[in-house]
């Protein structure tokens, strides 16, 4: 275990610590010991960039090395420091984007500092007094919100410097920090209100969906950004209402506009007093709220309540229905129910599902909207609805992954005669589950918005998605169903599998785009599609039977 | 078993509700130095919460509870010293080395870094994980994160240990050498509050068996007191009656006839 700078620069601090009440030496130890497991793991944002991780590698800290989107990220907002000079409106969408990065990122990422529950068992029971707890628990969530709100802040900081001077730098810092105080409240508020009326497991779902939430708005986020650029020159004006004081971002727009262009009024100016006092006021109710959230922490700990026998029957027709034995139909359910309630499954296959729902409106719209909605009923422009598709190499691929790989050892010692139906179940189960639903809805809007002519293409298109789904696990290497670490998802490198895949989805689309110019030609490749289908149906599960499958147990 | 010394812990009628549900119904017990005490009950009587009062996790409890003569919701966290506590389910800082975290913990009693790590190592060495001592915890077998929980519990050397299921996981030649260890240390005035399911071993170690039902103490004595007062064989059938099981010839055969229908 390293010395830490932050830690030196902790040190500056002791006698301010040590005023309050707190035992430093021990606040510091651990601190320290947290920061040294924050180095050995890893954060959501750097999960999907670098593949490759090697094993125990000299400790650096993953998180310090993600900083860079975050840098990336506050470059793009800072045009909001540049374009006008409108303070108010610049600094409040400045400081609502840097808002919702920071409490996303706190969220998906610093959720396990705040609600590790091994600290009751293992601190609580320490000779070590309350005070310091707590104090240890937020310190150790300013480092790295120092970090986060650096990383994000530096670039709008130095725009801000040059372009408005070093009163408008200064006013930025200490709202900055007021920021800070007041997301850490506001998570710890959030968890306190989810514990209090629910129990640990929905407060896990709510973490996985802000995780997932997240990496689709950042993506989408770069696509939108670069389009704000045609709002810079819109004249914005703002009038005071109401519902501007509750949202905090404005207050910080108003103490700029108060005080660096005075003479507004004295609506800005009260706004302005609210971004200082409500930080801090709620800054000492959260060191108050402290102890009461860790007690509801227990929760965490206990079995949640309810059961899942909702859809039991429902589930069981659908399944027995669509699947030809009743091995495969058993494993149809599992995958359905594994698909619903594995979060770490979730958090990585959700944003490629979150694309899946986004990419064809967003090609919609910044290819075929020139012409305005009446001009896109008579193109072809519906068949941005293959980018629906983008999803299922990700998800074929994913479907052999679990964080609870190691009960595959059920495969291996139940008396399962042929593997073919684990993989027919499995896929057919994600299919059902995840793309029917995507597909059936997205298609509805389309019809909508293109004219009710286009629906047997919609249908053909979604003839050509089963076939796309079935092609791509056949090129797939084959593995049990969530039988495999989700880690090993890095190594093997089927990029370029994965890059001729989403080829094979643009030449699908092009192929019925051809199709639609050829009388009757639409309704070959449908035939086209369900002869494939069923060819591919025959020869993707063949194999298995015989084949030896790469073992399903990890090292053990 | 009484001896002269003042209890190291006294609870009085101390009463334990959770929203409207009674987990502990007037509860008193003195322990005394040198005692091991196989603290027993059915799932649910109530045994964690006891513990967990004492060791100041948790509040909101009616009745007076005193360890050393303290209060633990006085605020005061000195006391905590005093203790080694063993939690039921393992948990630990598991991304940390065995050195890492066993040095951690006994700073947070208050020992110098160098000390525990040397202690540390010297405990694990002779519980055969002298190579592993550097390995992350996350690495470890449930028998050998078991042991750094031993350690972790034994560092500071307390006057009064809170185990629960301490053997769980160990093989068995470990599981002699933490039998023999807790006797030595109850020779030397330590207090063990030891919680188990498994009667076999409280019978063996325990010098006095507090059996829990319901939230009340419903036996209090050495085996034998309890033997004589129960005319039952085993800690295990004394178990089964007092705490007013006795169809598990019933159950069983139950559950035969369900495996056999299919």
């Amino acid at each position: 275990m390293k010395e830490m700078k932050s830690l030196q620069v902790l040190d500056r601090f002791r006698g301010l610590f040590e005023k309050i009440g707190v035992e430093y030496p021990v606040m510091r130890r651990i601190v320290q010991v947290k920061l040294a497991m924050d180095a050995r793991r890893k954060p959501t944002l750097a999960k999907s960039s670098n593949q490759k991780r090697k094993q125990d590698t000299a400790e650096s800290n993953q998180f310090l090395r993600s900083l860079w989107l975050y840098v990336l990220f506050g470059g793009f907002s800072s045009m909001f420091v540049l374009m006008g000079d409108n303070l108010l409106f610049q600094m409040s969408i400045l400081f609502g984007i840097m808002m919702f990065m920071v409490m996303t990122s706190m969220i998906s990422d610093f959720s396990s500092v705040l609600l590790d529950i091994r600290d009751r068992s293992i601190l609580a029971t320490k000779p070590i007094n309350r005070r310091t707890l707590t104090m240890a628990k937020t310190v150790h969530i300013f480092i790295y919100l120092f970090f986060l709100t650096g990383a994000i802040a530096v670039i709008p900081l130095a725009v801000g410097l040059f372009r408005q001077g070093i009163g408008f730098f200064a006013l930025m810092l200490l709202e900055l920090i007021l920021m800070d105080l007041l997301i850490v409240v506001l998570t710890a508020l959030l968890y306190l209100v989810v514990l209090r009326f629910f129990d640990g497991e929905k407060l896990k779902d709510m973490i996985n969906y802000v995780q997932i939430g997240m990496t689709i708005t950042i993506a989408v986020g770069y696509q939108v950004l670069v389009r704000l650029f045609d709002f810079t020159e819109m004249d914005i004006v703002f009038k005071p209402a109401w519902w501007q004081y509750l949202v905090p971002p404005v207050w910080v727009g108003a103490s700029f506009q108060t005080l660096l262009h005075p003479g507004e009024g004295m609506t800005y100016a009260g706004l302005a007093v609210l971004s200082v006092v409500v930080p801090l006021a709620a800054f000492l109710l959260y060191l108050k709220l402290m102890p009461a959230l860790e007690r509801n922490l227990q929760k965490l700990a206990e079995p949640s309540a309810k059961s899942g026998q909702r859809s039991g029957k429902m589930l069981r027709r659908i399944s027995d229905w669509l699947c030809s034995s009743p091995q495969e139909s058993a494993f149809f359910r599992f995958t359905w129910s594994m698909l619903g309630t594995e979060r770490e499954f979730k958090l990585k296959v959700y944003p490629s599902l979150g694309f899946s729902i986004v990419f064809p409106f967003i090609f919609l719209f910044s290819n075929g909207l020139d012409q305005g909605l009446e001009g896109i009923s008579g193109s072809r422009s519906y068949l941005f609805i293959y980018f629906s598709g983008i999803m299922l190499p990700t998800l074929i691929m994913m479907l052999r992954y679990s964080s609870r790989y190691k009960a595959a050892w059920i495969y291996r010692t139940a008396p399962i005669t042929s593997e073919a139906s684990i993989y027919k179940g499995a896929l057919l189960a994600s299919l059902v589950r995840l793309m029917l639903p995507l597909y059936v809805v997205e298609a509805a809007i389309f019809a909508v918005l293109f004219g009710a002519s286009i629906i047997p293409d919609l249908i053909v298109a979604g003839l050509a998605m089963f076939a796309y789904a079935i092609f791509c696990f056949l090129c797939m290497r084959k593995g049990l169903p969530f039988s495999e670490p989700f880690e090993a998802a890095g190594q093997q490198n089927q990029s370029f599998v994965f890059m001729g895949l989403m080829l094979l989805l643009g030449g699908f689309g092009l192929l019925h785009w051809l199709a639609t110019s050829l009388p009757f030609g639409v309704v070959a490749y449908g035939l086209l599609m369900i002869a494939g289908t069923w060819l591919g149906w025959r020869l993707a599960f063949r194999t298995q039977g015989t084949k030896k499958v790469a073992r399903p147990d990890g090292n053990d | 078993m009484m001896t002269t010394k003042d209890p190291v812990i006294k609870l009085t009628n101390l009463r334990m509700s959770y929203g409207g549900h009674h987990v502990l119904n007037g509860v008193d017990l003195e322990v005394y130095p040198g005692q091991i005490i196989g603290y027993i009950g059915p799932n649910g009587a109530g045994k964690s919460t006891t513990v967990k009062i004492m060791l100041g996790l948790v509040e909101g409890y009616q009745g007076e509870v005193r360890v050393f003569g303290q209060n633990p919701g006085d605020g005061d966290v000195s006391y905590k010293k005093r203790i080694g506590y063993v939690p039921e389910i393992a948990e630990l800082y598991d991304t940390l080395t065995a050195s890492e975290y066993l040095t951690f913990i006994g700073e947070l009693y208050g020992l110098s870094a160098d000390d525990a790590e040397m202690k540390a190592r010297r405990m694990m060495t002779e519980f055969g994980l002298g190579d592993a001592f550097n390995s992350r915890i996350s690495t470890f077998s449930k028998g050998m994160k078991q042991k750094v929980l031993l350690v972790s519990s034994l560092l500071h050397n307390p006057d009064v240990l809170f185990l629960d299921e301490p053997l769980s996981g160990l093989d068995a030649n470990s599981v002699m050498v933490v039998k023999e260890m807790l006797a030595l240390l109850a020779a030397q005035g330590k207090a063990i509050f030891y919680s188990s399911h498994i009667m076999d071993v409280v019978e063996k170690i325990s010098s006095r068996i507090v059996l829990l039902d319901g939230g009340r103490i419903v036996a209090d004595g050495s085996f034998d007191e309890l033997k004589a007062q129960n005319h039952e064989g085993s800690l295990e059938q004394i178990f089964n009656q007092l705490t007013g099981f006795n169809e598990h010839q019933d159950i069983a055969s139950r559950l035969v006839s369900i495996v056999q229908g299919v």
